[in-house]
């Protein structure tokens, strides 16, 4: 076991530097940032003074080897636009995203766990049908458009709800509803694809047998071996959210990570994106591991160490 | 020798206030204002801004020695007399008396030493990014706790058009408390004083109950900055009440907002400029003096404005109605595509050309991305046959710089901005867009042209101080550049709306983008 961790750790830390150092080339290519940080009239001198003072008059490669050291010593630098160092802007902004990711992983598995389980148990009823209906029209709406329509309908119409911020636990309701409502289609599409595998199988034939309650048997026994693939995908859906909620936090005004770096990212604010990206690599390393590691726990027939 | 006294010189404003605009009426200071903006300051230290949106936050907290008012004149604000002496013309000296009785928000007297110290900030290149605002000063010199001069190497225009560009910073409480922590907790002369802020939520000021200016000064206690990027979001949040002040109502939605119980609106012109650049540099058609009035002529900017704008939009011709050098004699080109084909055969091009045609899609202002389109469609009925190009922003700057290392325009037309501000001054951006490209020198860092009779008359009016000599050198200019259709054809500047509470807050609108969002005259109606 230890062996396993050790071993994806040190598979986490290549894939990190991998994107660290993508990144890193990528904003180079993307232009020169002391054109949008000056005036447009600024004497030439001052664009050569202003570069040289960021450290932009270096190779590449040297730049990048100067980004790895502080980044080693937890310094990611001070931010062209705003003028304050990386690490704060980062960490203030990041565990609002978290909770956001959080309440919207939640919101999807309150939907797509009974969706799919129940789904699975009465194939081709109605419960079946609205369920797929639901979950379908997450997936095929845009997150941005959710969140707009839940902003007219519960806060406009209905005020039941604030239309922006992150002041108190009702703030977070909209936003995770518009950022969690995507994935409860392909989760609920797993779940009840993986029940009807499991609810197949010899041994829950057997509960059945010899009295096992239904409600026992779903909900104990196959919807526990028929959660490792939904874990997988819960991983994957976290991590991504984590990077990707950047449209729903402008849309409600959510002080987060992904408005931070994707508005760094038009304003080439090279210090803010690499540690943005560096940050969301390493969300996605833990993410991963963390859903390798649970298996065991889900399934104790899967072991790390043979 | 002339020695020029100047008061609060008249500046006619260009400013169009669409729905119910109160007057503030209130006795004493109470109660909490929610605003919300789109765009959010990335700084709170005056020394370091770096765009306009900055002085969103800044000018609420901090001052300068001018300041344009709502009636359209430039008051002495911070300064309480100031004159140009040019007894030597080539090295004039800007003589200020400072106003007595200001404070900071800790108490401290606002002195000369403090201008002293702001001067030494903004003029140093590592601290500020406008720092070459001030390369043409020499020296600034004490006179006495309220006096002070700074003598110039040359002459230099903007200086004045700037609002003479020092911001009041405090000397003492920032050598107390360092550089880092002045950002994090500023203290200025303004109307309101910092409380708190979290990056990218909200600023929480109050009231400065000592503020020097008691006809002008908000009524409320506490104002609450928050930022709402989207804009049907803010606007939402107006509707709900959870703020009570927004800018920037998206044109589309701008009826819907006015036809609301209780909302009142203002519209006013934004600091933008937008043109049509055009590059004359390589051999080609848009060297031609009749192309280029053929494509003034050939684009209907009063439609397309409506229709794309919802006529946030209005047009200017060179320089907009009330900024220095505004010329009324000059009128936007009119629509007219017969006269446009008819030029276009007149300069050998009797069936039109194929041309690069590059357009901004980041949304810098309203629907840009469709104003460029609906402009370049326009431009194929008369036979310029445009092969659009869209870019983002980044792409987009670095293709209309004139540099060595990027890509050139390559004889094509290009949708460009540069604001002049408002009440606006035209002479950096003609600098940077009309003269001629002179690596090194800061002129024509943007420009696609190469007119050595525009560099003469641009570089002799960043020489004039004084206001009325400046105006005429700049309308002569302007006159030309219309003519000729250089440096860009001039299409509109875009409308910003404001709305309002009406029933709950009191709110004078400052016509400029630089002071619109301050705040300075702004309370409640009845205190919660």
């Amino acid at each position: 076991m230890t062996q396993f961790v050790l071993r994806r750790v040190l598979q986490g830390l290549f894939s990190i530097l991998g994107a660290s150092l993508i990144i890193f080339v990528i904003t180079r290519l993307s232009g020169d940032p002391v054109v949008l940080m000056l005036p447009p009239e600024a004497p030439e001198a001052l664009v050569q003074q202003m570069r040289e003072r960021l450290g932009l008059h270096l190779p590449v490669w040297q730049q990048y080897l100067v980004f790895l050291g502080d980044a080693l010593t937890g310094d990611f630098g001070t931010s062209y636009r705003w003028d304050m160092p990386v690490r704060d802007l980062i960490f203030e902004r990041l565990p609002a995203t978290i909770y956001l990711a959080s309440a919207a992983l939640a919101f999807s598995l309150v939907l797509s766990i009974p969706f799919g389980v129940i789904s699975a148990v009465r194939r081709g009823s109605w419960f079946d049908r609205f369920a797929k209906t639901v979950a379908m029209l997450g997936q095929a709406m845009p997150n941005f458009w959710v969140g707009l329509l839940l902003i007219l309908v519960f806060s406009i119409h209905l005020e039941w709800m604030p239309a922006f911020g992150a002041d108190t636990p009702a703030h977070v309701i909209m936003p995770a509803i518009a950022l969690g409502w995507y994935p409860v289609a392909a989760q609920t599409r797993i779940v009840r694809s993986a029940m009807l595998d499991v609810l197949e199988s010899d041994y829950i034939r057997m509960g059945r047998s010899v009295g096992v309650p239904e409600g026992v048997l779903v909900w104990k026994y196959a919807f526990r071996n028929a959660a490792v693939p939904l874990v997988t995908m819960m991983g994957v859906y976290f991590a991504s959210m984590l990077g990707g909620a950047f449209v729903v936090e402008v849309v409600f005004a959510w002080p987060g990570l992904g408005r931070t770096v994707v508005e760094a990212l038009f304003a080439r604010d090279f210090p803010v994106v690499q540690a943005g990206v560096l940050f969301a690599a390493i969300m996605f390393v833990i993410a991963n591991l963390l859903v390798d590691l649970s298996y065991g726990l889900i399934d104790p027939r899967i072991r790390h160490d043979r | 020798m002339s020695r020029i006294r100047l008061g609060a010189s008249a500046v006619a404003l260009s400013c169009v206030i669409l729905g119910g605009v109160s007057a503030p009426a209130l006795a004493e200071q109470s109660g909490r204002i929610n605003v919300a903006l789109g765009a959010e300051s990335t700084t709170m230290d005056p020394a370091r801004y770096s765009a306009g949106v900055d002085q969103y936050y800044v000018g609420t907290m901090f001052e300068m020695l001018l300041k344009p008012m709502p009636d359209g004149t430039i008051a002495n604000w911070l300064a309480e007399s100031w004159s140009i002496d040019e007894t030597n013309p080539d090295k004039p000296i800007i003589d200020v008396h400072i106003r007595p009785g200001v404070t900071f928000h800790n108490g401290d007297p606002l002195t000369a030493a403090d201008f002293e110290f702001s001067y030494q900030r903004q003029s140093d290149p590592n601290v500020s990014r406008w720092s070459h605002y001030q390369s043409n000063v020499e020296r600034f010199e004490i006179v006495d706790d309220l006096h002070f001069r700074l003598h110039f190497k040359q002459p230099d225009s903007s200086y004045v058009a700037n609002y003479l560009q020092l911001w009041a910073m405090p000397k003492d409480y920032f050598q107390e408390v360092g550089d880092e922590a002045f950002g994090r907790h500023p203290i200025g002369t303004g109307p309101w004083k910092f409380v708190s802020r979290r990056v990218k939520e909200e600023l929480l000021l109050e009231a400065h109950d000592d503020y020097w200016n008691e006809e002008h000064r908000p009524e409320a206690k506490e104002l609450r900055i928050r930022i709402i990027p989207e804009d049907l979001t803010r606007v939402a949040a107006l509707q709900t009440g959870e703020v009570d002040w927004i800018d920037a109502v998206p044109p589309a939605m701008l009826e819907d907002i006015k036809s609301l119980d209780g909302i009142a609106t203002a519209t006013m012109p934004a600091g933008n400029h937008l043109f049509l650049d055009m590059d004359t540099i390589p051999e080609g058609p848009l060297q031609n003096v009749k192309v280029r009035q053929a494509i003034a002529h050939g684009v209907d900017m009063d439609a397309i404005i409506e229709s794309v704008l919802f006529g946030q939009g209005q047009r200017y011709a060179q320089v907009a109605e009330g900024a220095t050098g505004y010329n009324p004699d000059l009128e936007p080109y009119d629509y007219d595509p017969a006269k446009a084909m008819q030029l276009l055969a007149e300069a050998g091009y009797p069936q039109g050309f194929d041309i690069d045609c590059y357009n901004l899609i980041t949304p810098r202002e309203p629907n840009i991305k469709e104003m460029g389109e609906a402009m370049f469609a326009y431009l194929g009925t008369i036979g310029v046959r445009c092969k659009v190009v869209n870019m983002e922003y980044g792409a987009w700057i670095n293709l209309g710089r004139r540099d060595e290392q990027t890509e050139q325009l390559n004889g094509g037309l290009i949708s460009w901005m540069w604001g002049q501000g408002v009440p606006g001054d035209p002479a950096i951006a003609w600098g940077g867009h009309l003269h001629s490209y002179e690596p090194g020198k800061g002129w024509g860092s943007y420009s696609h042209v190469d007119d050595p009779e525009f560099d003469r008359m641009i570089e002799d009016a960043a020489k004039i101080m004084e206001p009325e000599a400046r105006t005429a050198a700049l309308r002569e200019i302007g006159a030309r550049k219309h003519e000729l259709v250089l440096g860009g054809l001039t299409t509109y500047q875009p409308l910003v709306t404001m709305a309002w509470n009406d029933a709950k807050v009191s709110y004078t609108p400052w016509p400029y983008p630089g002071f619109w969002r301050n705040f300075q005259e702004i309370g409640l109606k009845s205190a919660d």
